[in-house]
């Protein structure tokens, strides 16, 4: 896999503030951002606009529907290429325990990696650029 | 009996003897009684147990040691004199054989006589006390005897686990428990237990084991035990020392705790629920005012103005859900000193409807209310029965259409006071209906988008109803509206 120019990222959470947010400083470094409120929407949104990078808040509608249309992202040829990073706030010290910095874990949860909110736009960026 | 007056019998067929000593002992504090032959005297003193006894040997009807004999053998504790004119060593003899403690020879001044009483009083205190020690000391060895049984018993029947090893890891002793917290079938006293304990609980007995000097204290672990780890043992491994200080065995105590773990894990998990809901508003809040301070994005005053309204918004909810929290906390501490007080339902109704005045006019929601005449009122907590109902209002006026309804009905079922909320809002879906009293669940979908709220409102409700042994049920239809009935009993103390 080789690492390709990022232009249009979708952003799919169902808090609207930092869907806004994320938005407009993505916005602000000249990406195209497109934006969905539910997992639901998230997929047909990826469907329709083959964005170069997916953020996917973890818990929207249900506690997993974050995993859960990673998963279905993956499984699309299109989505196999990208990076597709998983959104939260949970961490060890919340009590959600898992992570996705070994080959074994993004293997099985199906993602790229995770990023913690508050999101820092630079590290987003970065991570989305060393992407290969 | 010898603690107050002592008591004397005096059995002399002489009158003047008679009445002459019973005088002169009267005076010194005894009390006397006296018979005038053999057969009274065996009488009195087979009846009563006297502290002493003077006999005359020669009456006319029974000789004074058959009197003795007879008292003896009731009393064998009253001291007995034998008094006589005609002392011979032989009967002397006799009668000290058949249990007699002295002899008063006949005359006997005053002084005399009044100094063996004194005696004879002495020597009954002796006997006594030796019976009392006699006594006793049965009593102490009966009770080791049963005390070792008793604690066996004991052992054996509590709800802990106990198990005694040696040093050699044989079993010393156990109770049934234990077997029942390790999964064991059966155990023999004297058979090697290696093997047959969790690993974890071996570990701890061979670290005692290994120590050089022994430390007097419990080493605990917790181990999951079952043929699906369903049970969850703790187990406090003690050691037992020898009285010369060297290590005896070990000593493991085993208690159920899997009830206080699923506590635990459901504690933990309201925890990590609080934690998220928390962090999510204070995210927004904190993304918002970063954006508005960072001059390399230049917004415009409008949308900062639009920023500032959305954190603010955030800040509340943020703060609803603090109080929610507050509330549930408070509850749980509260059931024990809430004010009770008669509450009409009707009442809290109604001023709950004030606040939410404006809530419903933005909307222009219809009320409908439905109250049957003569309401009880409920024994119960102001405070309690207004948040309940406040939660349920405002949770229709939240979730209603614009121009629709609320019609709440109070009426008596039997024993149960109704109150039915019932609203023509965006409905629940099937699989939300069962998740609904849930702390932090919220239904999200595309009708309730926009419409803010903790999670924690009708789980609040839910446990005041509970708390008041009520129940409360739901009832919806999807994009047609909720019904919520609560059922209170009416009545209570």
């Amino acid at each position: 896999m080789s690492s390709r120019k990022i232009n249009k990222i979708l952003l799919v959470d169902d808090d609207i503030d930092l869907l806004e947010q994320t938005k407009l400083l993505l916005e602000s470094k000249g990406f195209k951002v497109v934006t969905a409120e539910d997992s639901e929407q998230g997929f047909k949104a990826f469907q329709q606009e083959n964005p170069d990078a997916a953020i996917i808040d973890l818990i929207m509608e249900q506690m997993d529907s974050g995993f859960i249309l990673c998963y279905k992202i993956k499984k699309t040829e299109h989505g196999k290429n990208i990076p597709v990073y998983l959104l939260t706030s949970a961490t060890y010290e919340t009590g959600f325990k898992f992570s996705a910095s070994t080959q074994e874990e993004k293997e099985w949860i199906k993602c790229d990696g995770i990023i913690h909110k508050p999101v820092v736009v630079e590290e987003l960026i970065s991570k989305l650029e060393n992407f290969s | 009996m010898i603690n107050n007056k002592a008591n004397i019998l005096i059995v002399d067929d002489e009158k003047g003897l008679r009445l002459g000593t019973k005088r002169l002992l009267e005076e010194e504090g005894y009390d006397v009684a006296t018979a005038e032959n053999g057969e009274e005297g065996i009488k009195l003193g087979t009846s009563k147990e006297f502290d002493v006894a003077v006999i005359d040997l020669k009456m006319p009807d029974i000789d004074g040691l058959d009197v003795l004999k007879e008292i003896k053998n009731v009393h064998p504790n009253t001291v007995c004199f034998i008094a006589t004119a005609y002392a011979s060593y032989d009967t002397a003899i006799l009668a000290t054989r058949i249990g007699a403690y002295g002899y008063i020879p006949k005359p006997f001044t005053p002084e005399e006589f009044c100094y063996q009483i004194e005696q004879g009083i002495k020597q009954r205190k002796l006997i006594l006390d030796s019976e009392r020690l006699k006594k006793e000391r049965e009593e102490n060895l009966f009770e080791l005897a049963s005390e070792k049984s008793r604690l066996n018993a004991i052992i054996k029947s509590i709800n802990e686990g106990v198990l005694v090893i040696n040093k050699n890891n044989e079993v010393v002793y156990y109770n049934y428990s234990a077997l029942k917290f390790l999964n064991l079938p059966d155990l023999k006293i004297g058979e090697n237990i290696t093997g047959k304990l969790p690993d974890k609980i071996c570990a701890i007995i061979q670290k005692i084991f290994s120590k050089e000097k022994i430390l007097l204290k419990s080493y605990t672990v917790q181990t999951e035990v079952g043929a699906n780890n369903e049970l969850i043992v703790e187990a406090a491994c003690t050691p037992v020392p020898q009285p010369d200080g060297t290590l005896a065995g070990v000593v493991i105590t085993l208690g159920n705790i899997t009830e206080f773990k699923k506590i635990e894990i459901i504690k933990s998990q309201f925890v990590s629920m609080v934690a998220h809901e928390l962090k999510a508003p204070l995210a927004a809040i904190q993304g918002f005012l970063n954006i508005i301070l960072n001059v390399s994005l230049n917004i415009d005053k409008e949308k900062e103005k639009d920023y500032l309204k959305r954190s603010v918004s955030r800040l509340k909810s943020l703060t609803d859900l603090v109080n929610d929290l507050l509330d549930i906390s408070r509850m749980e501490i509260k059931t024990k000193q809430r004010e009770l007080e008669d509450v009409m339902l009707a009442d809290v109704v109604n001023s709950t409807l004030q606040f939410l005045e404006l809530e419903a006019k933005k909307k222009n929601l219809t009320i409908e209310k439905q109250f049957e005449g003569n309401i009880p009122s409920i024994k119960a907590d102001l405070n309690e029965i207004t948040r309940m109902v406040t939660n349920l209002l405002s949770n229709a006026c939240k979730y209603n259409v614009e121009n629709g309804k609320i019609i709440i009905s109070i009426s008596v079922l039997q024993n149960y006071l109704q109150l039915v909320v019932k609203d023509t809002g965006v409905g629940l879906k099937a699989e939300e209906k069962t998740k609904l009293f849930s702390e932090f669940y919220r239904a999200k979908n595309e009708r309730t988008r926009g419409i803010s709220g903790t999670g924690l409102g009708l789980s609040i409700v839910k446990r005041i109803v509970d708390s008041y042994h009520g129940s409360i049920n739901v009832e919806s239809e999807y994009g047609v509206g909720t019904s919520f009935t609560i059922k209170l009993p009416i009545n209570q103390n």
